[in-house]
C-alpha cells in the first residue's frame, strides 16, 4: 500500500512550517486550512478475493463520485463531474462481466437498477481516437452520499489493515468526490478522496498521520499556488514530506501542464433551474452572469455536459434548426450517447440513461443588444420525460443532477498533461474532444440564500441536485378503470352489433327518419 | 361571387383549393424560417431525414421513428436536392390532397349522379377544408394515402377491378388498415354488380358448394390476385432492399406497439396502467389484449357484411370510423382517415336531413375533443396528474359520442333502398 497525502493551502500567507511536526514515522498537523486529496494505491495481492476475482474480469474500471453540495475548488482540484455515481467500465475481451453490477451494488447501496453491464449501462462516443485510454462504457446513478461506501470499506478491506483504516474509511462521508480507478496493466486499484475543506466548523485540519507498518511509505505535500509561470502551466510551492525517510519538511517548487486549468474570472458561477411548471417537457435552464461570461481565451467554448437519468430524454432531431438552437443560446448538441428512445416509457429502457455534451452561445457571440453588462445570460435546454410507472400518488419524485460546464480551449502541449501528478481523466466528457485541450471548469453556485429557491429542493437532497415532479397515473384512483374501459367497449359494440343487425333499425327505406336521441349513449 | 354561383364552376373551387394549399405552404415557409416554432410537422423532417439516408445508398429505418414503407422516402427523394425541393414533399402531399378531391367530386358526379354544383359543394368538405390543407402543407403524408384510398373506390365503382386490387395492395403496404376495405369491396363485388345486364340464373335452394362456387366470381378473384400480389411484390422488395428492419418498422412495430403517450383511445389508460411493472401488481384479466377484437369484428366483418350491398362509399367510411374509434391508439390526424369519406355520406345522411341531430353531433364531437384537450394540456403542460378521472373520462365520453355518430351512419346505410337492380338479388341473401 502507498499512499499520498496533498494539501493545498487556501492563504500561502496564514501558513507557517510551525504547524507541521514531523517524527520518525509520522507527521501532525495543526490547523491547516486547505483542501485535501488523499490517493491510497493497492495491489491486488492485497485486496479480498472477492474483489480480486472481479477485478480480474474487467479491463478498466473507473469510478467517479461526486458531492451534491457544492464546493469551492482550488487548482489543480478544479476538474468537475455531475454530482452523483459515474462508473467507467471498459470489459476484457471474452470475460464475463456478470460481478459488476452485484459488486456495484454490494459497495454503493441497492438503491438502484443495474442488471447486466451490456444492458444497463451506455456506449460512450469517442471523437477522439488518440484517447486510446478512454473507457467504453458508462454508468450513472444517483448517490447522495456514500455510507455505503464506508461500511464496505471497513467491513470487507480494514480487516486486513491496523485499526486506523476505519477511521479513515470513515471520513470518505465528508469527501467532496472520490475517485476509484483501477486497470488490468497496472493491475493496481488506486482510491482517490478530495476534501474541498476540513469537515469542522473551523474548516482547519488538525490531524496526525501516522505510518502503519514499515514495508508502507506515506507522502505528504503541504503546497500553495503560484503564480503561473508558463501560460498553460499551473506551479506550486511547499514542504515535502515522506514518512519514515525524511525528519523534516522538504521545501519544494514545480510546475507543471495541467489539463484543468484554473479560472481567473471567480466571480463566474452557474445555477442550474426548471421552468415551472415541468409539465412533459421540461425545460433546463442555466443561467450566469453576463458580466462575465467572457471566453478566457480566444479559442474557448463554453461547454455543458449533462448526465440524465432516463426518465428525461433529449430529442436529438430538435437540435439541427439553427433558429432553434439560437433561440436557446446553444451553439449545438456536440454528443449524444445513451436512452435516447424518443418513444419508450421508462420501464422499458433498459440503460441508466444518456449523457449529452452541448456547445454554447455566449453573449459575445450573440449580437442581440438587449443582453447587456449586469443581467443573466440564460441557456435553455429542452428535455422530454418519458412515462413513469404508475404509483399510489400523483407524482414521482425525480432528481435530475447539475451539469457541469466548463470552457473547452486549445492547448499547445496536450500529451505533456498526462505528466500532472494531480492530472485526472475519464470524466465522461474529456475523450469527446482532441488531446490538445484545456478545461477550465465554472463552478456552481453554492446556493445564496440558505435554503435555496425553495422551489425544487428536498428533504436530504443536496443543492447540486434539481428535482422534477413527473405526473404519473394514480392508482389509488384507477381501481375501475379497467372495469369501465371494457364495459363501455363492450356495452358500445353489443349497441352496434344491435345497430347493424338487429330487427326494426334503420327500416322504413328513406333513412331520413326521426333518429332516437338514446342511440348517443348506448 | 356569389356563393351560390361559385359552387357551379368547378374550375373556381378547384383553383381556390389550389391557391389555398398555396397560401399554406408559402405561410408555412415564412413561419420555418422566422420563427423558431416550426410550421412544418415533425413527420416531415422524419421523412426527409429518411430520404437523406436513401441517397447516400443507406436504410431509410437509420431514422429513428421511420416507421413507414421505404417507398415514401424514395416518393419524396427530390427533397435532398438543394433550396426549394425541400418543399417538394408538401408539394406532392398537396397535390395528392386535390387529386383525391377532384376524384371525389367525379365519384359524385358519375356514381352518385349529382348536378354539378351539389357535388362541389360536398367535395369542397375535403377540397376546401383548412384542416386537410393544413395537414398536407406541413407536411404528413395522410393526403398522399387519401388519394389511394378514393383512387381504389373511384377504381371499384368503375369496375377497374385490376387497377383497383393493384391500388388496394399499395394502400395495404402503405398504411396497413386499408385491409379493412377488402372485406367490403369482394362482398360489393357480386354477380349482378359485374353484368348487371346478364340475367340472374335463379337457384331458389342452392347447396352451399355452389353458393361458394357463385361466390368466387371472376372479379372477386381478379381483385384478391391482383392485391395480394401488389402487396406481397412491394415486401418482397422492399425486404430484399432493406432486411428486417423493413418488416419491423413498417409492420410490426405498428401490431406491438402500446403506446402509453396519452392520446383519443379508450384504451390508453388501461394500456399504461397494465403495461407498468407496478400497475401489474393489481389484479387484472388484461382483456385490453383482446382489444383487436371488437375492432376488426366490426370494421372488418360486420359491417362490411352488413352494409356493403347497400352504399359501398358509406360502408367505407363506416368500416373507417369504427377502426379509428376502436382503434388502441388514437390521434387527430387518424381523423382524415374517415373524413374523406364524408362527402359520400353526408347527401343522404341524418346529420344534415335533421339539422338538430346534425349540429348535436358535430358539437358533441368537437366538445368531447375539447374536454379530453384541456385535460391533455393539463397533464403535458402543466404536470397536472389528470390521467384519472380527467384523461380517462374524457377519452371514454369522446369515445362514446364517436360511438353514438358511427350508430348514426350505420342505420342511414341500412335503411337505404337498395339498388332497384339488385333488389331481388338482395331479398334472396338477406
Amino acid at each position: 500500500m502507498k499512499q499520498r497525502i496533498t494539501y493545498l493551502v487556501r492563504n500561502p500567507d496564514e501558513f507557517t512550517p510551525e504547524q507541521l511536526a514531523v517524527k520518525p514515522s509520522s507527521i501532525a498537523l495543526r490547523k491547516v486550512n486547505a483542501a485535501k486529496e488523499h490517493r491510497i494505491t493497492l495491489g491486488l495481492e492485497e485486496l479480498p478475493d472477492e474483489l480480486r476475482k472481479a477485478f480480474n474480469q474487467w479491463h478498466e474500471l473507473h469510478i467517479r463520485w461526486a458531492s451534491e453540495s457544492p464546493y469551492d475548488a482550488i487548482p489543480p482540484f478544479t476538474s468537475r463531474v455531475s454530482p452523483g455515481l459515474h462508473v467507467f467500465y471498459t470489459p476484457q475481451k471474452d470475460h464475463p462481466d456478470s460481478l459488476l453490477c452485484p459488486l456495484l451494488k454490494e459497495v454503493f447501496g441497492n438503491g438502484f437498477v443495474c442488471e447486466d453491464p451490456k444492458e444497463t449501462f451506455i456506449k460512450l462516443p469517442i471523437l477522439s481516437e488518440r484517447f486510446s485510454m478512454s473507457s467504453s462504457t458508462q454508468f450513472y446513478t444517483r448517490i447522495p452520499d456514500l455510507a455505503s461506501l464506508v461500511s464496505y470499506f471497513q467491513s470487507k478491506i480494514c480487516p486486513l489493515s491496523p485499526n486506523s483504516c476505519k477511521i479513515s474509511a470513515s471520513t470518505l462521508l465528508s469527501a467532496s468526490y472520490v475517485d476509484i480507478d483501477y486497470d488490468a496493466i497496472s493491475h493496481t486499484l488506486i482510491i482517490n478522496a478530495f476534501w474541498a475543506r476540513a469537515p469542522n466548523e473551523e474548516n482547519h485540519w488538525t490531524e496526525t498521520i501516522s505510518l502503519p507498518g514499515s514495508q508502507e511509505t506515506i507522502e505528504i505535500g503541504i503546497l500553495n499556488n503560484e503564480p503561473n509561470p508558463d501560460p498553460e502551466d499551473i506551479s506550486f510551492s511547499g514542504f515535502l514530506t515522506v514518512l519514515g525517510q525524511d525528519t523534516q519538511p522538504k521545501p519544494t517548487r514545480f510546475q507543471t501542464p495541467t489539463r484543468h486549468y484554473p479560472l481567473s474570472a471567480s466571480s463566474l458561477v452557474y445555477k442550474t433551474s426548471f421552468a415551472h411548471p415541468t409539465g412533459l417537457h421540461p425545460t433546463l435552464i442555466l443561467t450566469l452572469p453576463t458580466k462575465h461570461l467572457e471566453p478566457p481565451d480566444t479559442t474557448c467554448r463554453l461547454h455543458a455536459h449533462l448526465t440524465l437519468p432516463r426518465t428525461l430524454f433529449i430529442d436529438k432531431y430538435q437540435f439541427s434548426d439553427s433558429l432553434f438552437l439560437s433561440s436557446h443560446h446553444i451553439t449545438s448538441l456536440r454528443s449524444i450517447s445513451g436512452a435516447t428512445d424518443l418513444e419508450a416509457p421508462d420501464w422499458v429502457v433498459p440503460q441508466w440513461g444518456s449523457a449529452a455534451l452541448f456547445e454554447l452561445d455566449t453573449p459575445s457571440s450573440d449580437p442581440d443588444p438587449d443582453q447587456e453588462a449586469g443581467r443573466d445570460w440564460n441557456i435553455t435546454i429542452p428535455l422530454h420525460l418519458r412515462y413513469f410507472p404508475p404509483s399510489n400518488s400523483t407524482h414521482t419524485p425525480l432528481a435530475v443532477p447539475w451539469p457541469v460546464l466548463f470552457w473547452a480551449c486549445r492547448a499547445e502541449e496536450g500529451t505533456k498533461m498526462s505528466v500532472n501528478p494531480f492530472d485526472r481523466i475519464h470524466l465522461g466528457y474529456e475523450a469527446l474532444f482532441g488531446p490538445k485541450t484545456r478545461f477550465m471548469h465554472i463552478p456552481p453556485a453554492a446556493s445564496r440564500n440558505g435554503n435555496g429557491n425553495g422551489r425544487g429542493r428536498r428533504e436530504g437532497g443536496g443543492e447540486l441536485v434539481e428535482w422534477i415532479d413527473v405526473p404519473v397515473l394514480d392508482l389509488r384512483k384507477a381501481g375501475w378503470v379497467e372495469v369501465g374501459t371494457v364495459g363501455v367497449v363492450l356495452v358500445s359494440f353489443l349497441g352496434l352489433c344491435w345497430v347493424l343487425f338487429g330487427k326494426g333499425v334503420g327500416e322504413g327505406g328513406a333513412g331520413v327518419k326521426k333518429v332516437g336521441k338514446g342511440k348517443k349513449r348506448q | 361571387m356569389h356563393l351560390s354561383s361559385f359552387f357551379r364552376s368547378s374550375a373556381a373551387v378547384f383553383s381556390t383549393s389550389v391557391l389555398l394549399r398555396v397560401v399554406f405552404l408559402l405561410y408555412g415557409l415564412f413561419q420555418d424560417a422566422y420563427s423558431p416554432m416550426k410550421y412544418t410537422d415533425i413527420d416531415y423532417f422524419v421523412f426527409t431525414d429518411a430520404a437523406r439516408f436513401i441517397s447516400q445508398g443507406r436504410s431509410p429505418y437509420t431514422r429513428d421513428t421511420y416507421r413507414y414503407t421505404p417507398l415514401l422516402a424514395w416518393l419524396i427523394y427530390p427533397t435532398t436536392w438543394p433550396g426549394f425541393w425541400f418543399s417538394f414533399g408538401k408539394v406532392l402531399f398537396a397535390i395528392g390532397d386535390i387529386v383525391a378531391g377532384w376524384m371525389m367530386f367525379h365519384i359524385l358526379r358519375s356514381h352518385q349522379n349529382m348536378p354539378l354544383d351539389r357535388a362541389l359543394k360536398f367535395a369542397s368538405i375535403w377540397l376546401l377544408n383548412p384542416m386537410v390543407a393544413t395537414i398536407s402543407t406541413r407536411g404528413s403524408s395522410e393526403g398522399l394515402l387519401g388519394v389511394i384510398v378514393i383512387a381504389l373506390l373511384w377504381a371499384v365503382l368503375a369496375k377497374r377491378v385490376r387497377l383497383a386490387g393493384l391500388l388496394l395492395g399499395l394502400a395495404v403496404h402503405f398504411k396497413i388498415y386499408p385491409f379493412i376495405y377488402a372485406a367490403s369491396i369482394i362482398w360489393w363485388l357480386d354477380e349482378d354488380r359485374i353484368d348487371q345486364a346478364k340475367e340472374r340464373k335463379s337457384k331458389p335452394k342452392s347447396s352451399l358448394l355452389s353458393r361458394i362456387i357463385s361466390f368466387v366470381n371472376s372479379e372477386r378473384l381478379t381483385l384478391t390476385i391482383f392485391s395480394l400480389f401488389t402487396f406481397m411484390g412491394l415486401n418482397i422488395v422492399m425486404y430484399l432492399a432493406y432486411g428486417y428492419p423493413f418488416l419491423e418498422h413498417s409492420y410490426f412495430y405498428h401490431l406491438i406497439r402500446i403506446d402509453h403517450r396519452h392520446n383519443f383511445s379508450p384504451y390508453n389508460t388501461l394500456l399504461y396502467l397494465n403495461s407498468a411493472p407496478q400497475g401489474q401488481s393489481h389484479p387484472s384479466f388484461e382483456l385490453e389484449r383482446l382489444a383487436f377484437l371488437p375492432q376488426l369484428l366490426l370494421s372488418a366483418l360486420m359491417i362490411p357484411l352488413a352494409l356493403a350491398k347497400k352504399d359501398l362509399p358509406s360502408t367505407m367510411l363506416a368500416q373507417t370510423f369504427a377502426f379509428v374509434t376502436f382503434n388502441k391508439v388514437c390521434t387527430s390526424q387518424y381523423f382524415l382517415w374517415y373524413m374523406m369519406f364524408l362527402p359520400f355520406y353526408l347527401p343522404v345522411s341524418t346529420l344534415l336531413s335533421s339539422r338538430k341531430t346534425g349540429i348535436v353531433a358535430l358539437v358533441l364531437w368537437v366538445l368531447g375533443q375539447a374536454l379530453w384537450l384541456q385535460q391533455g394540456y393539463q397533464l403535458e403542460f402543466l404536470g397536472n396528474s389528470t390521467f384519472v378521472p380527467g384523461l380517462w373520462t374524457a377519452g371514454i365520453l369522446f369515445f362514446v359520442v364517436n360511438v353514438g355518430i358511427l350508430g348514426l351512419i350505420i342505420r342511414d346505410v341500412r335503411a337505404k333502398e337498395t339498388d332497384p337492380l339488385r333488389l331481388k338479388a338482395a331479398k334472396k341473401t338477406s
